[in-house]
């Protein structure tokens, strides 16, 4: 005999939301089936949740009102519907998580039925506690819509992979079914998030919206993070906004050098010039990148703010980088990627993302040069300092006994200006970082030739790139505000 | 810079062990990944944990108290398995605008982490 459920309805909501939140932190590419099958459930029940909680008195305006859930309603039957007219993914088992969820949803609103839902909520107390089911059961959906794209993404992935191994073509029909799927589950995920109040929610993760793939989308993220970091950078060049700026031009780099390793493997970017002139140039701007990311990080606070529009850019660019070029936790096969994208294509966007990062080094080094408003925390600025004094080649610093930051400071760990010896370390570091970028700018230059001359038994044809190229500057490279140079 | 100057203390005391939680998961992947050399996938990972405390510190209001030691675990699967158990106890409402999006990044991160 099952035992009889006790709990509240704050209890069972919470329990659907850690329910949805657990399935997102495990789910697989095999889950997405199963998911897709019951996802419409999850909606159906939510919705009757909704009908049964007593109506706001609010307007018709407010945020706080029916029109979101009956548009999820319809998305959802449509979805179904359609899944039910191609016949995929076809019958077969539940997904569990998601049959609990909705099991819990439904016996949410059959308590509210039994106990109070011909309540009118006169009460304030009582509204808001109705406004925060409301927004729980909303959560709820747009983290269980994003878990279902991800399975869905996931799954699609799987059997792109497969397909280069011989998949029939009745199992790689999954491909456009589940392309359509995650479309329809992003703007899915979109409306409960606009509910939810999330102005936060491009930042977080990406656009997640009805929108380009692949080498498009990388191209886009790559050229919305270029105008992004110029405009932050010349607004506001504060330490924070440094620190992530240089450790996204890390990632580009890092990412550059999988996705041409992947060229070269797959015949889409000459092999030697990969091999010596591309990785190795790519492996000194990555680690320019990453220490001068390094120097801006000390002169942060755990309270520093950083830009959300940059926040966003970053996030979008990290997205389509894994969407091209990730497999789960690490880089995927070069197959794997030549089997998503052309990657001739993809060296070409990287080509202009190399261009464009020499003068996202300059704007740098022209902060580190002539910024005179950069602080950092004592403690940090104090150990630099000594620490760039002791490996300097001139002694003379050393011998002075030069008290850089005081004492007092240093115990207050209160913010101060950037002692010199901190300043000409930055400085140099810059100065590497816009050496190496223009390292790998100049090597990223033969890939012009190599990504047209390659041999057509590639297995895919020459691409046209499909943005301007940049043989200098970007346009917006050209409007942003620069400070004279030295 | 963005703040929030409406969260009520204790989600905002939350948030604040949050940020904490996935600043030093941050730093502990960017090290390892500098370990591992300027190719490795870690980079990256380190990249989203950090723009996921970056929203974070958003959600709070400006004089937020972020200081305070760093946590004691240094595996980064528990890292952030413990920043989104903490999201737990915050409440989805106005006033903490940005925890479903943070809830599914973080979530997204944990399974990003799994070796």
């Amino acid at each position: 005999m099952k035992r009889q459920d006790d709990r509240s309805v704050g209890e069972l909501l919470l329990d659907a939301d850690f329910t949805t939140r657990q399935s997102l932190m495990d789910v697989t590419g095999q889950d997405a089936p199963a998911m897709l099958r019951t996802w419409g459930e999850v909606v159906q029940s939510a919705s009757e949740l909704w009908a049964t909680l007593p109506q706001s008195f609010r307007g018709t305006t407010s945020p706080i009102d029916g029109t979101t859930m009956h548009r999820l309603e319809s998305m959802s039957q449509a979805m179904h519907r359609n899944q039910v007219r191609r016949g995929w993914p076809g019958d077969g088992p539940s997904d569990e998580r998601l049959l609990h969820v909705a099991e819990t949803l439904t016996r949410a609103a059959d308590l509210i039925g039994r106990r109070g839902g011909h309540i009118g909520p006169t009460d304030p107390g009582i509204r808001a506690d109705l406004d925060a089911a409301r927004m729980r059961i909303m959560h709820t959906l747009y983290v269980g819509a994003h878990s279902v794209s991800v399975a869905a993404q996931q799954h699609v992935a799987d059997v792109e992979l497969a397909i280069t191994r011989g998949m029939s073509s009745r199992e790689s029909r999954a491909v456009p079914r589940g392309q359509e799927a995650i479309n329809r589950l992003a703007a899915f995920e979109q409306l409960a998030g606009a509910y939810v109040g999330n102005q936060f929610a491009r930042a977080a993760q990406g656009e997640h919206v009805h929108g380009p793939h692949g080498t498009e989308r990388l191209q886009q993220a790559l050229i919305g993070w270029d105008i992004q970091a110029h405009r932050t950078l010349a607004a506001t060049p504060t330490p924070a906004n440094l620190l992530l700026a240089s450790r996204t031009q890390a990632g580009i780099a890092t990412a550059a050098a999988a996705i041409l390793h992947a060229g070269a493997r797959t015949g889409h970017v000459d092999t030697h010039a990969y091999k010596h002139r591309l990785a190795p140039t790519l492996d000194a701007t990555q680690q320019a990148w990453t220490h001068v990311a390094t120097r801006w990080a000390e002169m942060t606070t755990p309270a520093s703010r950083t830009d959300l529009d940059l926040v966003h850019a970053a996030g979008e660019l990290r997205a389509a980088v894994r969407e091209v070029a990730h497999d789960k936790t690490t880089w995927a096969h070069p197959e794997v990627m030549a089997g998503r994208v052309d990657l001739g294509e993809a060296a070409q966007h990287v080509q202009q993302a190399l261009s464009t990062a020499v003068d996202v080094a300059f704007v740098i080094r022209d902060v580190a040069t002539q910024d005179t408003n950069l602080t950092g925390p004592a403690r940090a600025m104090s150990h630099r300092a000594n620490d760039d004094i002791d490996r300097a080649a001139d002694r003379d610093h050393r011998d002075e006994d030069v008290v850089w930051v005081t004492a007092g400071d240093v115990h207050a760990n209160r913010t101060v200006a950037i002692p010199e010896p901190v300043r000409v370390g930055l400085v140099d570091a810059a100065d590497t970082l816009v050496q190496t970028a223009s390292n790998a700018m100049s090597a990223a230059s033969c890939l012009d030739q190599v990504t047209q001359d390659r041999p057509s038994g590639s297995g895919q044809e020459p691409t046209a790139p499909r943005s301007r190229r940049h043989d200098g500057p970007t346009p917006m490279v050209q409007e942003v505000p620069r400070v004279a140079r030295p | 810079m963005m703040t929030n100057d409406t969260i009520d203390r204790d989600a905002g005391d939350t948030l604040a062990a949050v940020a904490r939680l996935l600043r030093h998961a941050a730093v502990l992947v960017w090290a390892q990944a500098e370990a591992e050399g300027p190719r490795s996938s870690l980079h990256l990972l380190g990249l989203g944990i950090h723009t996921a405390s970056c929203q974070v510190v958003a959600m709070l209001p400006a004089d937020a108290d972020l200081e305070g030691h760093p946590p004691a675990q240094d595996d980064v699967g528990q890292l952030l398995r413990s920043a989104e158990d903490l999201t737990r106890s915050i409440p989805v409402l106005d006033q903490t605008a940005g925890i479903s999006p943070l809830v599914v990044a973080i979530c997204d991160l944990v399974r990003e982490a799994k070796p």
